[in-house]
């Protein structure tokens, strides 16, 4: 694919009319330009729970995969007991974790990177819950089940739009802060702005950075609880199972130790984020580094099923230029404020506040039939914020400032200068099946957050996600609390493996391709080379467990 | 063992004693002083007395320097008895046991820059050395040769005993001047010089305690005596702090230019346990490694900086096989993380991850990789504070580097 | 990627790459593992990977974050490791059950912040050029508009490591935004619906029909 050159598209810039954008026939372009309904860039799941259904290759290909470990890799690695076992270092598993321990249960949070280096952080918009006047819990559920076209779960969008205001109360408990529309922190009015296919307005904020607000907050608790013990870079790499194919604990790797360790813990919550990371269709994203699927892919490989793993979220304003930055986001807040979409010739293309599939849709055709801005080799089209500036002097300035922040760092000046935009991978639409617990299938194993489905149905609303992760991570903690023994399993191993490895043999799938894949691609981490720099000096693997339990 | 020793020689040892100190001959070096202060200089150059706190800087430069600053300002004489490195020892002893040696050598100064502000500046942490010192100073008040200065200046003479902040980095010139200036030994970089811009913005002379503690005797002695002290081209005596694996580690005074096999085999008894030896870090810990190579050399300051490494304050601290370098010189490197100041974030947070990577290593968690991240952050750290603490933590590590790669490399996985 | 006109050393591996790269990609592009230092990429809200800086030519190291910093010719990086978790302030929500406590309890939980030594060091360290110095004085003299001098902090915890006093600034500063949220806001739509709830009157019916 190639474009307009930036140049030329400039000039093209300011010649243009600004007439309205044509109509356009919505289920005809999301069918031909949509990455979801795209020919060809699906496969059928042969093996697991959803054998039949269809979803990304690349996503298939590892949640078909075979196990990165064997026993032998178990030999000699120490084993750690805990009652609950969380596993993810975002909002969710922050909440899960601070619920379980709160009910006096010995947690350990574990996490690929850092705990807080996750999506919640970079979350911008809001948090929803329906708080205002005009408001209501039912209308809350309504919205949130339309906009994902009504397949959602009703129970969970229940749970969901009912425990919206105890979140926010419980947020505020730990000290996190939000904006007020009027009046003083005692007695005054929260902040609220509206979603796109809300009926009301439903988000609360701290200003353009709620995710890092609620963060911040939520790993300052988790490090200060004494009864969490929470281990860095100590990613997943599969669960383990009894006999009867309960979840009994999980095997992680110490990144700084290059060694497995095994848990046993009689609740395992997995809150591992989404898959944007992998990239699927070659998109880039704007989730963080670690979103590369793991806990998903055990939790299928352990009978765990999957629901709407077709339906992804690609936020039709990722950055498209400077190359450094590609695939990061900016925030709706823009068109909502009256931005256009200019293609290289000039024109406006789509109604810049349609549901984001339409808009990323739109923009894809654009690129696709040559009408794209291309610049260093970077394919996208205008976001013409010196337009927005024309048309509301001082907008930029007031109103969006972090666009502002954004436009610094690409070195350009968003009044003078366009910004260049393409879609970006955003959000995993499904995921694990639950109940109103955040249970899955399998007895011992919850899970919560962006790796579940069933909440959003084929479409998230805008200050959901930040919803969800509160509201299940919590009901996962308080559930897998509540039902956990201190008593581990006797028996643990790799015991789902077996069956597991005769159906990839069965089916004719490649048994030599592994999984989970722990980072991206270009993350250039081999697992067996990595396992060559265990630390053979004596004592290291005490050195290990040392460094990893509460001294 | 024959020689008999100046600073450290009973006829010194005298405490708080002024009377004692003018029976065993103190006090000429100061009457002469008094008698002909435009000689003094001169005749310091001629001894070839340079400073004791570590640079080794000819010393009648800086008082050349302070002397030529118009008269009719404020100067002040500072003595820098702050010491707080690793492994020296030698100003405590000298300001606890012998004050008055050490205060008459300040006042010498006084007389040849024309200083009426006389200040001992004293580590807090050694309140031996503070009490002695402040019984001394009361002795001075009232003692005529002080009022013969206070005479040929015109102006009395201000002498007092002023506490430190008890910080490493309160040693550094910069910081000692902000300390008396009344706030935070906080360094800054030169110029402007002390010489030019010192305390209360006025020209001000900065000399280590054991630097000052030989001028009386150099007065008294002349410079011939003085020179005849040293080994080969090495003049005077030093003070020897010798610490570590040795038998008997302890304060020794001893000709400039004695051979650091001397110092560890005859006057410290050997190693411990007859371990053999491996290394020595010398003058503090912000100098390259002396390793056994280098046993033969004589301990003076050209001779040791022929090495690539310092004497510095005359710190050596002895390290036998089995003492782990990385270990050692980590424990340097969190000596200087604590004692940085906190103005420069390079200092602190460079200083952190250099220790974070030591720590790694010798925990058995390194890989080469650290290795080389540690290799490399001694690139890019040096020169990047306002005073030298980031250099001298960076001396260390890379000093041992060069010299003890194999023990670092020992220690890695893969 | 056919530019490769930049040559950076990064924790002492030489990497040819573009001026178009950030810090954090030279390290992928350079084939190494890239486990570490890394979260958001390029969002700056993480605060993983902050490295030491030196620019060709110049004296001068600073910090940054590798995310958010273009590659330049010449540039010498180091990565810093993270802090080990910091339990060395440690508190509590119900410390500040009562509220005629608070200030103490400032005092009590940092005692080390009114040992200020005004080296500007937090400041020069952080990343997002906040006035952390000014704030620690705030809330050490219990001045609680400290936590607006905060708000923008993603807890990189560089002016922590830069400290010499030990005050872990952004900790403090984080301190008084919790206090403050939790001891103060309490919004009162907020408060009439969470009792709407636990009267009751506020149903959800998920077995409405809808279209």
């Amino acid at each position: 694919m190639s474009g307009i050159a930036y140049e030329l598209a400039l000039a093209n810039l300011s010649r243009s009319d600004g007439m309205a954008p044509p109509a356009v026939d919505k289920t005809p372009l999301l069918h031909r330009y949509h990455p979801d309904y795209q020919e060809g860039t699906r496969t059928r799941l042969t093996i697991g729970a959803n054998r039949g259904d269809e979803c990304p290759t690349r996503l298939a290909t590892l949640l078909q995969s075979n196990a990165q470990i064997t026993d032998a890799d178990l030999a000699g690695a120490p084993v750690i007991n805990t009652e609950v076992l969380v596993i993810g270092g975002g909002g969710a598993g922050s909440a899960a974790a601070l619920t379980a321990a709160e009910q006096g249960r010995r947690v350990i949070l574990a996490t690929k990177l850092r705990l807080g280096d996750s999506n919640t952080v970079m979350a911008e918009g809001g948090i929803q819950a329906a708080v205002g006047e005009d408001d209501s819990l039912q209308r809350h559920f309504e919205d949130t089940l339309r906009a994902g076209h009504l397949c959602a779960d009703r129970t969970l969008v229940a749970r969901l739009a009912e425990s919206g205001p105890d979140c926010i109360r419980w947020l505020i408990n730990r000290g996190m802060l939000f904006d007020l529309a009027e009046g003083t922190p005692v007695g005054g009015k929260l902040l609220r702005k509206k979603p796109g296919g809300a009926t009301c307005a439903r988000i609360l904020s701290y200003h353009d950075y709620t995710g890092l607000e609620l963060m911040r907050v939520l790993r300052e608790a988790v490090e200060l609880d004494d009864r969490i013990a929470l281990w860095n870079r100590c990613p997943l790499v599969e669960l383990l199972s009894d006999e009867s194919g309960q979840c009994v604990g999980a095997v992680l790797y110490n990144l700084d130790w290059h060694g497995f360790i095994l848990v046993r813990a009689s609740r395992v919550i997995l809150a591992t984020g989404g898959a944007g990371r992998l990239h699927l269709n070659d998109f880039p994203t704007s989730n963080h580094y670690g979103a590369t699927a793991d806990g998903l892919v055990l939790a299928y490989r352990m009978g765990a099923r999957l629901r709407e793993l077709d339906s992804f979220q690609y936020h039709p304003t990722g950055l498209a230029w400077p190359s450094h930055l590609v695939g990061g986001l900016i925030s709706e807040a823009a068109r909502s404020a009256g931005a256009w979409l200019i293609n290289g010739e000039g024109n406006r293309f789509v109604d810049e506040l349609q549901p984001r599939d339409v808009v990323a849709a739109a923009i894809l055709k654009e690129c696709a039939e040559g009408r794209g801005v291309e610049r260093d080799g970077n394919l996208g089209v205008f976001l013409d914020t010196p337009g927005l500036e024309r048309r509301h002097p001082g907008i930029l300035g007031e109103r969006l400032v972090s666009l502002g922040h954004l436009a610094h760092r690409c070195g350009i000046d968003p009044t003078t200068e366009p910004m260049m935009v393409r879609p970006t991978l955003h959000y995993q639409n499904g995921g694990v099946e639950i109940d109103e617990h955040g249970a899955t299938a399998i007895p011992g194993l919850y899970c919560a957050g962006e790796i579940t489905g069933g909440i959003h149905g084929r479409n998230r609303m805008m200050g959901n996600a930040l919803l969800e992760i509160i509201a299940f991570g919590r009901r996962a903690g308080q559930h897998a609390g509540a039902t956990a023994s201190p008593k581990p399993a006797p028996k643990v191993g790799l015991y789902h493996l077996y069956d597991w490895q005769r159906q990839i043999i069965l089916s004719g799938l490649p048994a030599e391709v592994c999984g989970p894949c722990l980072f991206p691609d270009y993350g250039n981490f081999d697992l067996r080379r990595d396992l060559v720099l265990r630390a053979s000096a004596p004592g290291a693997v005490q050195a290990m467990v040392a460094g990893m339990t509460p001294s | 063992m024959s020689f008999n020793p100046v600073l450290l020689s009973s006829a010194t040892q005298v405490g708080a004693n002024l009377e004692a100190w003018f029976a065993q001959g103190g006090g000429q070096g100061l009457r002469q002083a008094l008698a002909a202060p435009q000689a003094i200089i001169p005749l310091l150059q001629e001894a070839g007395l340079r400073g004791m706190g570590g640079a080794g800087f000819p010393t009648h430069h800086k008082w050349a320097r302070t002397a030529a600053q118009p008269a009719h300002l404020d100067k002040y004489a500072v003595c820098n008895g702050n010491e707080d490195e690793p492994g020296t020892f030698k100003d405590r002893v000298l300001l606890e046991k012998s004050p008055h040696q050490v205060i008459e050598g300040a006042l010498i100064a006084a007389t040849a820059i024309g200083a009426n502000h006389v200040l001992l500046y004293v580590n807090p942490h050694q309140p031996e050395s503070v009490a002695s010192l402040r019984q001394a100073v009361q002795q001075w008040q009232t003692e005529p040769l002080l009022q013969e200065l206070a005479a040929l200046q015109d102006r009395p003479i201000d002498l007092r005993v002023v506490t430190s902040s008890g910080l490493y980095i309160g040693g550094e010139e910069t910081a000692v001047i902000a300390t008396i200036d009344g706030g935070f030994p906080f360094p800054h970089r030169k110029p402007p010089y002390p010489a030019e811009c010192g305390v209360d913005n006025k020209p001000t002379l900065i000399n280590n305690t054991e630097t000052l503690a030989h001028v009386p005797h150099i007065l008294r002695h002349g410079a011939r005596w003085y020179q005849d002290l040293g080994i080969g081209s090495a003049v005077g005596t030093k003070l020897y702090s010798l610490s570590g694996d040795v038998l008997r580690p302890g304060l020794y005074e001893l000709p400039m230019g004695t051979s650091l096999r001397k110092l560890i085999f005859e006057y410290g008894g050997g190693m411990l346990q007859n371990r053999p030896f491996k290394a020595v870090f010398t003058g503090g810990p912000s100098n390259t490694l002396l390793t056994e190579q280098h046993l033969d050399v004589a301990l003076d300051f050209d001779s040791v900086r022929a090495l690539g490494s310092s004497l510095g304050t005359g710190a050596m601290i002895v390290i036998s096989e089995g003492t782990s370098i990385v270990r050692k010189v980590a424990e340097y490197v969190d000596f200087f993380a604590a004692g940085s100041c906190g103005q420069c974030p390079p200092c602190k947070t460079g200083t952190y991850q250099l220790a974070r990577l030591l720590r790694r290593i010798d925990t058995g968690g390194g890989l080469h990789s650290d290795l080389r991240a540690l290799e490399s952050l001694c690139e890019l750290l040096p020169g990047s504070g306002r005073c030298g603490l980031i250099d001298g933590a960076v001396t260390v590590v890379r000093s041992s580097l060069m010299q003890f790669k194999e023990d670092y490399q020992q220690q890695l996985i893969d | 990627m056919t530019d490769l006109s930049a040559r950076v050393t990064i924790n002492g591996h030489i990497i040819k790459t573009s001026t178009s790269r950030s810090l954090l990609e030279a390290v992928i592009d350079s084939g190494q593992p890239l486990t570490d230092g890394v979260g958001c990429m390029g969002q700056g809200v993480c605060g993983s990977c902050r490295v030491l800086l030196r620019r060709k030519d110049s004296r001068e190291v600073t910090t940054a974050l590798a995310c958010e910093t273009a590659v330049e010719d010449g540039m010498q990086v180091s990565f810093l490791d993270h802090l080990p978790m910091n339990r060395h302030h440690t508190y509590t929500t119900n410390d500040w059950d009562d509220t005629w406590n608070l200030l103490n309890r400032i005092n009590q939980t940092f005692p080390e912040a009114s040992r200020c030594r005004h080296c500007g060091g937090c400041d020069r360290s952080c990343p997002k050029h906040l006035d952390v110095q000014k704030g620690v004085n705030l809330a050490a003299a219990g001045d609680l508009s400290a936590a607006k001098v905060f708000d923008e902090c993603i807890m990189c915890n560089l002016c922590t490591i830069a400290c010499p006093e030990h005050i872990s600034p952004n900790h403090l500063g984080l301190y008084i935004r919790r206090m403050t949220a939790s001891v103060m806001l309490r919004p009162s739509d907020l408060l009439l619906r969470l009792r709407q709830i636990d009267l009751g009157v506020m149903p959800v019916d998920p077995d409405v029909e809808l279209t």
